[in-house]
């Protein structure tokens, strides 16, 4: 600040005797030239002006008190000295004076309010540079935010995976009896049909059209025992979600066979009512028989105490505001009270003693990932519905 | 080997375990028919033939049990052989304590099977021939007067043709006649062939 002054005072001053050896040249050269007194004002007023406009407010003010002086001094008589004998002089060195300085003060004005506006100015693009910076970290630490977030998710998801899988397993373990006698049945016929062969080849003139029509049968026996292992090796591998175009009858056949003898066990009958040519959603084949399976063997509880009535489980599938596939799971059981409704899906909420709870938990979550809802609500005469959407598979429909 | 006098009755839900059955019973010349439950089941009509039912436990509806259960409530004797899939002690203690003839678990040896069909339809055949004369000695019995039931309940209870004379107040040669009228009517050749019928339709001897 101080080395400010200081240079500003050095400029001012050097300045200061530029301008005076400006003024004695130009008095010396209107001097000899014998200039008259109204011409000489405005050659200083010229020296004035442009001192003004090159920001010299210091000199221009010293100079045009200097050029009063030497206007009267060496222009207005008397010449040679500093007394005025004509009025008129007087004004028109008042005249000169007033519009030096009226000049001077406008050019100092003028260079403030250019500081001002360059201040101003400055101060504007340091402030935009600021926001600019704040917005940039903002723009950071979102970026950051929404890759935690993602990772969050990702992470979720494959718990999810994970839960899903483990409660399959779980399922399949409950379902071991059933599913034994799933692969024992077919089995059996395979060994039934061979003996059977092996007598029709027996007899004194064997009968080959029974033997064929026996391993035939054998054939397709031992493929169907084959395709039910397939189906639970499925189940109780651990897979990433596979999201591909699904016919949800096919999924539903699929689930029911692994069940239906657990229903039938139960002392119930099953029954489906699937709509044809229903469009292909977009689902995981494992995730979403999982969930069938859940709805059948938690509707086939639901109806454990019933005696007075069928116990009888219907899945029907249908279209769903043109864009859904609906299924619905429905049993005749003891049903469900509205104050338990909205709990039935948390997880860890059960009736059963044995029952871990997470069945319809894991349900809705699966469901959900795909974009869907699965809701219950009560049915007309007894026991309760399950019911979910799964979206079509758009690909498809374009 | 051939008994075309006589049936086997499957009831199986599962078509393949029942086509394999069929065939393996068919291939040692036995009459066969099929039924997927035990509602079908009772509803057929049934040949007045020896025969016997191969039964699985567990059927969707009325299981095994409950048929075999329904099958004694209307008098229907055909012998049960049961077959099951996963048959625990407790389940086959039922069955054999009413009255089924095996109980075998799938897959079962096909001489298990073939061997407990005969052994269910030998069965049912004497069964039968037992209802048969039982039936028979009940007609002959109806043709008898009240006289001659009478003189039988006391001939079989060991009374002399006097004793009985005496007891129904008439001349021994009455009861003499009415005694070879009885043995004739009866198809009886001896007195101990006699009792032996009076034994079978359940009459008790009259008099000690």
């Amino acid at each position: 600040m101080k080395r400010n002054w200081s240079y500003r005072f050095w400029r001012s001053a050097t300045r200061c005797l530029l301008a005076s050896i400006a003024v004695a040249l130009l008095t010396y050269v209107c001097f000899r030239f014998r200039v008259n007194l109204t011409i000489a004002c405005l050659l200083y007023l010229t020296i004035v002006v442009l001192l003004s406009v090159s920001d010299a407010i210091v000199p221009s003010i010293f100079v045009s008190v200097i050029s009063v002086l030497c206007l009267d001094y060496f222009f207005a008589p008397p010449l040679f000295s500093l007394q005025l004998s004509d009025p008129l002089d007087v004004v028109a060195l008042v005249v000169f004076l007033g519009t030096a300085l009226l000049i001077t003060r406008l050019m100092w004005q003028r260079k403030r309010a250019e500081e001002a506006l360059q201040k101003v100015l400055g101060e504007l693009e340091s402030k935009v540079q600021q926001r600019t910076a704040e917005l940039a970290r903002a723009n950071d630490e979102l970026r950051g935010e929404i890759a935690d977030r993602q990772r969050a998710e990702e992470a979720l998801q494959k718990a999810q995976t994970e839960l899903a899988h483990v409660t399959r397993v779980m399922t399949l373990g409950e379902l071991t009896a059933s599913i034994a006698h799933e692969v024992n049945q077919p089995l059996a016929a395979v060994v039934t049909n061979g003996q059977a062969g092996l007598r029709w080849l027996a007899l004194e003139t064997p009968r080959l059209d029974e033997v064929r029509a026996a391993v035939e049968r054998i054939v397709r026996d031992g493929n169907r025992a084959s395709e039910v292992i397939q189906r639970i090796r499925a189940l109780a591998r651990k897979n990433p979600t596979l999201m591909v175009s699904l016919d949800i009858n096919e999924v539903i056949t699929e689930a029911v066979l692994l069940v239906r003898r657990e229903v039938s066990n139960q002392g119930a009958s099953m029954r489906m009512e699937l709509a044809p040519a229903l469009p292909a959603v977009l689902g995981d084949r494992i995730q979403l028989q999982q969930v069938v399976v859940n709805l059948v063997m938690n509707g086939v509880d639901a109806m454990a105490t019933i005696t007075n009535r069928p116990r009888e489980i219907l899945i029907q599938s249908q279209p769903h505001e043109t864009r859904e596939v609906l299924v619905a799971v429905r049993d005749s059981g003891i049903g469900i009270d509205s104050e338990r409704a909205d709990r039935l899906f948390n997880a860890f909420f059960t009736t059963k003693p044995s029952g871990m709870g997470m069945g319809l938990s894991i349900s809705r979550s699966i469901i959900m990932a795909h974009g869907g809802k699965l809701w219950a609500s009560p049915n007309a005469e007894h026991g309760a519905a399950f019911q979910f959407t799964v979206p079509i598979d758009s690909r498809d429909a374009s | 080997m051939k008994q075309p006098d006589s049936i086997v009755f499957v009831v199986d839900d599962d078509s393949s375990v029942r086509e394999a059955i069929e065939s393996l019973i068919q291939s040692v010349g036995l009459r066969v028919e099929t039924f997927e439950t035990a509602q079908e089941f009772l509803r057929s009509k049934r040949p007045d033939v020896p025969g016997c039912v191969v039964l699985d436990v567990r059927l969707p509806g009325l299981s095994g049990l409950d048929l075999q259960r329904e099958l004694a409530a209307h008098g229907i004797k055909l012998p049960v052989i049961f077959i099951t899939g996963h048959g625990d002690i407790p389940m086959s203690v039922r069955a054999m304590k009413a009255g089924a003839l095996e109980f075998l678990t799938k897959p079962f040896r096909d001489q298990d099977l073939l061997d407990a069909i005969q052994q269910a339809l030998e069965r049912d055949r004497t069964a039968r021939q037992h209802q048969m004369e039982t039936t028979e000695l009940r007609e002959r019995f109806d043709s008898l007067t009240s006289r001659e039931r009478e003189v039988m309940g006391l001939v079989v209870s060991g009374l002399l043709n006097k004793q009985i004379a005496g007891e129904l107040g008439t001349s021994e040669v009455t009861i003499k006649i009415h005694r070879s009228q009885v043995m004739k009517k009866m198809g009886a050749g001896s007195l101990a062939e006699l009792v032996r019928m009076t034994e079978k339709l359940g009459i008790p001897a009259a008099k000690d």
